[in-house]
């Protein structure tokens, strides 16, 4: 009712909007230094920035190669010649077979142990007795280092394809089972209650409880994944008969440091491009997560 | 955790057996309710009936007990001693026939507006046809038409609280819980809530059980007012809304002036004033 009254007359000072006076001047914020606190970025110069990044450390490298005293260059070989390796690699030293080795390993573990891993984690979440079974020795698994293992599966399954995929489930498939635990345990509680209210049974439990987590868990095996790529090296140079690690092994042996770095600059590529698969992923998988209001 | 182990069979145990003739919609019987190991005393020895199709609101100060009520009345936990009753059949689990509204937002941020009402539906095994004509039924009632394929992410904290409340209400639950559903709302948007509650309650002639902290809030919404003291848990008043006169206001200002009201809230707020006083700390 006051505000009715109020509306009628306003106060001159205020509200008055003579149509002939040119706007105000528009506002100078103070100049944003680089090291701004809660600072806001556009689209546009986070990936300026991330691209500047990337060039700097290149740039650092280069330089690093031509600073080296000429006779010692060839153990920190340019990015020229590492990137012209890698394409001669390619094109004469059927370097895809090996590349196509390495990733059918890392994506065929990483598969079967995230198939474990997954239902394992959310059972777990959801089951509080099946958690104080199985939590304590999967968990005390995660402290045996996976890399020791390699002299084991060497003698128990020989230079072989399984006895490297064994070490790249060990490596990565416990710490797997913990962080799917951790998401699952991060459900918030009433989303649970809810369901129980309506009348979800334990099975329609544990998939809200799936649904709930599946963003974190993606997120989880994206993490997870990059470390694969750790014990995948491992492997190959351990028992080098092929894969991008073995090609490195051979090449150290005849001190061919480009190769080597190749391999490695090879290796932070595909890791990359996986990266940015599970980020596809989760946007396509999870739509509602994008939405905004 | 337990109810993850017992509410299976205990869903079906207070499905299967017929309800006491003459029995209240839920009935406290002597309820005691402690936590670790009888350290702390949240219910001692509280009994009541709820009347059905009324609306009764549990108040008191923080940490009175009156969620942990609700929790035993929606069998998401079970009392020490004694028992919560549903038309006489004691409480063994959580079930679709006592809807609850929870002050977190529960929609699930995967699925859409439409998709979420008619989750509960899909649990009871109806058909799609039938899901989707309640669906759009609820949906008009919560004044969310056109959000119907929104997901909750695009929806304001009380559209979420609306969706909620018309997936709770699909289920046609014979009895409404809701704990401090618009806790977590703006004033402003409460009220419209408050009011929409009000409307809803009307045409859906629910018995109903709300807990909360406002004052204001308990008398607008309640018939009937439950005050808990604090720790251990007791009802220390048990008030009918006499000056409503059996009927609901159905604009929250019509309230506001009506001097029952002013009495009720003065006395409510001495109440709570004495309890807070007795506590330590």
């Amino acid at each position: 009712m006051a505000q009715g009254q109020a509306g009628g007359t306003p106060p001159s000072d205020a509200a008055s909007h003579p149509g002939d006076e040119a706007p105000a001047p528009v506002f100078k914020p103070p100049r944003q230094p680089f090291l701004e606190v809660l600072g806001a970025l556009t689209q546009r110069r986070t990936v300026v920035l991330g691209v500047a990044g990337v060039i700097i450390f290149f740039a650092v490298w280069e330089v690093a190669h031509y600073v080296t005293p000429e006779e010692k260059q060839r153990f920190l070989p340019a990015v020229e010649q590492v990137v012209a390796e890698i394409a001669y690699l390619f094109a004469e030293k059927n370097f895809i077979a090996d590349v196509g080795t390495s990733l059918y390993r890392i994506y065929a573990s990483f598969f079967v142990a995230s198939l474990i891993a997954v239902p394992l984690g959310v059972f777990m979440g959801c089951f509080v007795k099946a958690r104080a079974l199985i939590s304590p020795t999967t968990g005390g698994w995660r402290y045996l280092p996976a890399a020791s293992f390699a002299p084991l599966l060497l003698v128990w399954f020989g230079p072989t394809d399984f006895a490297k995929m064994a070490l790249l489930f060990l490596g990565c498939f416990f710490f797997l089972v913990a962080l799917i635990l951790d998401n699952t345990l991060a459900v918030q509680r009433e989303l649970i209650e809810s369901g129980l209210t309506m009348g979800a049974k334990r099975r329609q439990v544990v998939g809200i409880t799936f649904r709930a987590a599946a963003p974190a868990i993606l997120d989880s095996m994206r993490n997870m994944i990059a470390v694969a790529w750790t014990y995948l090296v491992i492997a190959e140079i351990i028992v080098a008969t092929d894969g991008i690690g073995a090609v490195m092994m051979r090449a150290a042996r005849f001190l061919h440091v480009d190769i080597m770095m190749g391999g490695i600059l090879t290796i932070g590529v595909l890791g990359v491009l996986t990266d940015i698969s599970f980020r596809i992923a989760s946007r396509v998988l999870f739509p509602y997560l994008r939405v905004r209001r | 955790m337990a109810v993850f182990g017992r509410g299976r069979t205990a869903a079906a145990q207070t499905g299967a057996n017929a309800p006491v003739e003459g029995a209240p919609p839920l009935r406290a019987n002597r309820v005691t309710k402690s936590y670790l190991k009888g350290s702390v005393i949240a219910l001692d020895d509280v009994s009541f009936d709820v009347h059905a199709n009324q609306v009764t609101a549990m108040i008191g100060p923080s940490g009175c007990g009156k969620t942990t009520m609700l929790r035993l009345m929606a069998g998401l936990e079970y009392p020490s001693r004694g028992d919560v009753t549903m038309f006489g059949q004691p409480i063994m689990g959580p079930g679709p026939e006592r809807g609850m509204v929870f002050q977190a937002y529960t929609s699930f941020p995967w699925l859409t507006t439409r998709s979420n009402i008619e989750y509960g539906l899909k649990l009871q095994g109806l058909a799609k046809a039938e899901r989707r004509e309640r669906a759009e039924h609820f949906l008009d009632l919560v004044h969310l038409e056109g959000f119907a394929n929104a997901y909750p992410a695009e929806l304001s904290g009380g559209m979420k609280q609306r969706v909620s409340i018309a997936r709770t209400l699909a289920q046609n639950p014979a009895l409404l819980l809701l704990d401090e559903p618009f806790g977590a709302l703006d004033a402003q948007v409460t009220w419209e809530m408050e009011e929409m509650i009000i409307e809803i309650i009307e045409r859906e002639n629910k018995t109903v059980v709300v807990v909360t902290h406002d004052i204001q809030e308990a008398i607008y919404l309640a018939d009937r007012i439950i005050f808990y003291t604090r720790q251990p848990g007791r009802i220390k008043a048990d008030l009918p809304m006499e000056f409503k006169e059996g009927r609901r206001f159905h604009k929250k200002e019509e309230m506001l002036v009506h001097p029952g009201y002013v009495d009720m809230e003065r006395r409510l707020y001495a109440m709570m004033r004495e309890e807070i006083r007795g506590r330590v700390s």
